[in-house]
């Protein structure tokens, strides 16, 4: 259990090099020196940039400055996304520090939503963690909490506080032991070549018969050509934090220690590059 | 260990060497360098400001120093604060956590203590079946064993009876054949003495005169009770004969 203890930590803990560069359309009254951060994986963009906002607002004038917004290689970051998230499906092959654009002006309305402040985040978070654990325990833990242990997930993860917030989460991470895992598992598959925002669908731990469902069984299922053939290269890469799990690993315990603190499984389906 | 939790560790110690470990320090240092030279510089800036009303310019620059260093000292200590207020939120988390797995512990114990005396009543109540069983069970054996005697002992009588049967209804037929015996020569007796009695009357009548002139000297007495014995001989015979025929077919 210590070394799974270590698996907690370290998807906690992950962290991403990041280069913050304002865009050149921008209007300044100097020129902007980019800001680099390390960016938890398990954050949002919106949480933790800050400084990144403060750094960006000492060389702009005032009535230049509207909504901050993020873009990678033209594309909008989509702040209601975890980081990792954001970072494995769009620049996961990318040269590091990660190099992201900051905008204030054009904010694109058709691509991502609004985030006048945290209490958005929040809610957005807390929606999340209460969609996981319908999915897991039909509501019945997150229901039986008090406001106080919804207030410590949410400042566990705006802090960064990894005991603060794991003490309160794990009580979202127990189940039956007779049952064998939760009722239904959290997740959300990523996939680059289609528009469709992600694949979410029941999906049970166990088979009927009992078995241990594994992350191969969810791809089968719900995204099969993800699934190398046989005497095929490999085409895609299946990228959980930032990781390639084993496809034997059972679902239960990647749901368990590889969930984001919303309690959703965020697993991208990429091409494997071909250089 | 599983491998693919071995994988999942590796592959998570991996990343970090590729991804955090390599920019740890440079950001870190970046960081708080910056943050430093901010609050210096806020800090400066308030300085700078309050020892131009002071006025010296020698005086005014010692003046300066001591007061960045104090509210560095003072700044310093209000993170200190924060990082030991942090750490006792840490703790307290840490002993509520602490409680809740010793209460957990102390629930489970509690629930081995209830099972294992369960389990001990279950296996005590499952020797006194096991001793149960034991006892039917030998019972049950000497049962069959009776059972089979029994049988035995039903069968040996039943075969005794078919043979006492035999020899009775034998017997019965012997008797019948005396019976018809001992009618058939009652029969022929009856016959003869009938045929004897028509054969003596006829004597008889041949033979009246003299007779009846001989029983005047008195010697009539004599023929006369003759004929009477064997008249009530034949009688006897007459009646046991009937009798005996009658039972003997009855019997049969």
């Amino acid at each position: 259990m210590a070394d799974d203890k270590d698996v907690l930590r370290d998807v906690w803990f992950g962290r991403i090099p990041t280069c913050f560069t304002l865009n050149q359309d921008e209007v300044t009254e100097r020129e902007a020196e980019p800001y680099y951060l390390l960016l938890p994986r398990v954050s949002y963009l919106t949480l933790v940039t800050d400084k990144v906002k403060k750094h960006f607002h000492k060389v702009m004038r005032a009535e230049d400055v509207e909504e901050m917004w993020f873009e990678y290689e033209g594309t909008p970051l989509k702040w209601h996304n975890p980081i990792g998230l954001l970072f494995d499906f769009h620049a996961s092959n990318s040269v590091l520090p990660w190099s992201i654009t900051v905008h204030f002006k054009n904010f694109p309305d058709r691509d991502l939503l609004h985030c006048p402040s945290n209490s958005v985040i929040e809610a957005h978070f807390m929606s999340g963690i209460k969609e996981a654990d319908a999915l897991k325990h039909k509501s019945q833990v997150v229901n039986d909490m008090q406001k106080k242990d919804h207030k410590q997930l949410w400042m566990g993860l705006q802090n960064d506080k990894f005991d603060q917030f794991w003490a309160i989460n794990r009580k979202l991470m127990e189940y039956p032991t007779e049952e064998g895992g939760f009722r239904y598992i959290p997740f959300r598959i990523y996939q680059t070549t289609s528009d469709r925002p992600f694949i979410q669908k029941l999906f049970r731990p166990v088979s009927p018969e009992g078995s241990v469902h594994t992350l191969c069984d969810l791809l089968k299922e719900m995204y099969p050509v993800a699934l190398p053939s046989d005497g095929e290269p490999k085409r895609y890469q299946v990228v959980i934090h930032g990781i390639e799990p084993l496809l034997e690993t059972p679902l239960q315990w990647l749901s368990e220690h590889l969930s984001h603190p919303d309690n959703f499984l965020h697993i991208c389906v990429l091409p494997v590059p071909s250089d | 260990m599983a491998s693919w939790k071995n994988h999942v560790r590796a592959r998570l110690q991996q990343r970090d060497q590729t991804e955090k470990l390599p920019y740890l320090g440079v950001f870190t240092s970046l960081s708080q360098l910056e943050e430093r030279f901010e609050i210096r510089q806020q800090f400066l800036d308030d300085v700078q400001s309050k020892s131009l009303e002071i006025g010296g310019f020698e005086v005014g620059r010692n003046i300066r120093l001591l007061q960045l260093q104090l509210r560095e000292s003072e700044h310093l200590e209000e993170k200190l604060s924060q990082t030991v207020s942090d750490l006792t939120t840490v703790l307290y988390l840490k002993e509520a956590e602490l409680q809740h797995w010793q209460s957990r512990v102390s629930r489970y114990r509690q629930e081995a203590l209830t099972l294992a005396k369960g389990s001990n009543t279950l296996k005590a109540t499952l020797s006194e079946f096991e001793f149960t069983a034991e006892c039917q069970s030998k019972e049950l054996a000497a049962l069959r064993a009776e059972q089979k005697a029994l049988h035995e002992a039903l069968a040996q009588a039943l075969r005794e009876k078919e043979e006492l049967l035999q020899r009775w209804l034998q017997e019965k037929s012997e008797e019948a054949d005396r019976l018809n015996k001992h009618n058939e020569i009652q029969q022929r007796w009856q016959r003869l003495a009938k045929e004897l009695k028509k054969h003596f009357h006829r004597e008889m009548r041949k033979e009246c005169v003299p007779i009846v002139t001989s029983s005047w000297s008195g010697e009539t007495e004599a023929p006369t009770s003759v004929i009477q014995r064997i008249k009530n001989t034949t009688d006897i015979h007459q009646g046991r004969s009937d009798h005996n025929h009658v039972s003997a077919v009855a019997e049969v």
